[in-house]
């Protein structure tokens, strides 16, 4: 399925969102170098942060352009503290704070999708805001 | 843009995937949202009802082709322009965008 894939993200005219592997160990060479822009998601603990620092090395090494680290999750002030000070130590950028959402968990237990559940729900205004802040390049 | 989205599991990665294809869409872009994880689950972000997205089927044998993975061995390539295999394989999930869940059916029974 790799060569699938790649042959997918990097022939095709549409914009691409791919949903990867955990960890980003399965992400090929050869995918990687079509990809212009990976997000990484980090919750504001140290297990997801060192998971996410070891992502953002292997994405470098993959040579990939842009790699923006996206908090999740944020519960306060203190949170969002730790997530920016953990990008800065690493010089990586954020692309988008996303607040904890109950209707996130809502909408998981009921197999619909939040934007669905819950269109005004604020993890949805974040990603639009996330969306506003990508380049806006040619796809 | 070719965006990945890529996190620890259970970090909301496949969350915010899916709710920024389909912003993407939203906003006139053609999108197509892949889903690479083992556990697919972007469907249901995407707001396709639950059950319905399905793996790629068998892809017939003429649209991939065998080719020197410069390491000795060889992979298995997409012979076919990425838009025909959309249009064939992708589910539609909504105005401009569309979905292609990329793992095999399991050999062993569904997981």
């Amino acid at each position: 399925m790799r060569g699938v894939l790649r042959g997918l993200v990097s022939t095709t005219s549409r914009m691409t969102v791919v949903d990867l592997e955990a960890g980003l160990e399965h992400l090929s060479r050869g995918t990687a170098r079509h990809v212009d822009t990976l997000l990484l998601i980090a919750e504001p603990y140290f297990k997801s942060l060192e998971a996410a620092q070891r992502s953002f090395t292997l994405a470098k090494d993959l040579g990939i352009g842009q790699i923006y680290m996206v908090a999740n999750k944020i519960r306060s002030p203190r949170d969002e503290d730790t997530v920016r000070e953990f990008a800065g130590r690493h010089t990586v950028g954020i692309a988008g704070v996303i607040p904890y959402d109950p209707a996130v968990l809502e909408a998981d237990e009921r197999g619909t999708a939040v934007m669905d559940q819950r269109p005004e729900a604020t993890s949805v205004a974040a990603i639009r805001r996330l969306a506003d802040h990508l380049p806006t390049t040619a796809a | 843009m070719k965006i990945a989205v890529g996190g620890k599991g259970g970090s909301g990665k496949t969350t915010v995937a899916g709710t920024l294809a389909r912003v993407l869409a939203e906003r006139g872009q053609q999108v197509v949202a892949l889903d690479d994880d083992s556990n697919p689950n972007l469907a249901v972000t995407l707001g396709l009802p639950h059950g319905q997205a399905a793996s790629l089927p068998a892809i017939p044998r003429d649209w991939l082709e065998e080719k020197p993975d410069g390491e000795g061995g060889t992979r298995l390539e997409l012979k076919v322009p990425a838009e025909d295999f959309i249009d064939r394989f992708g589910q539609p999930a909504g105005q401009n965008l569309t979905l292609l869940v990329m793992g095999q059916p399991s050999h062993g029974g569904s997981g």
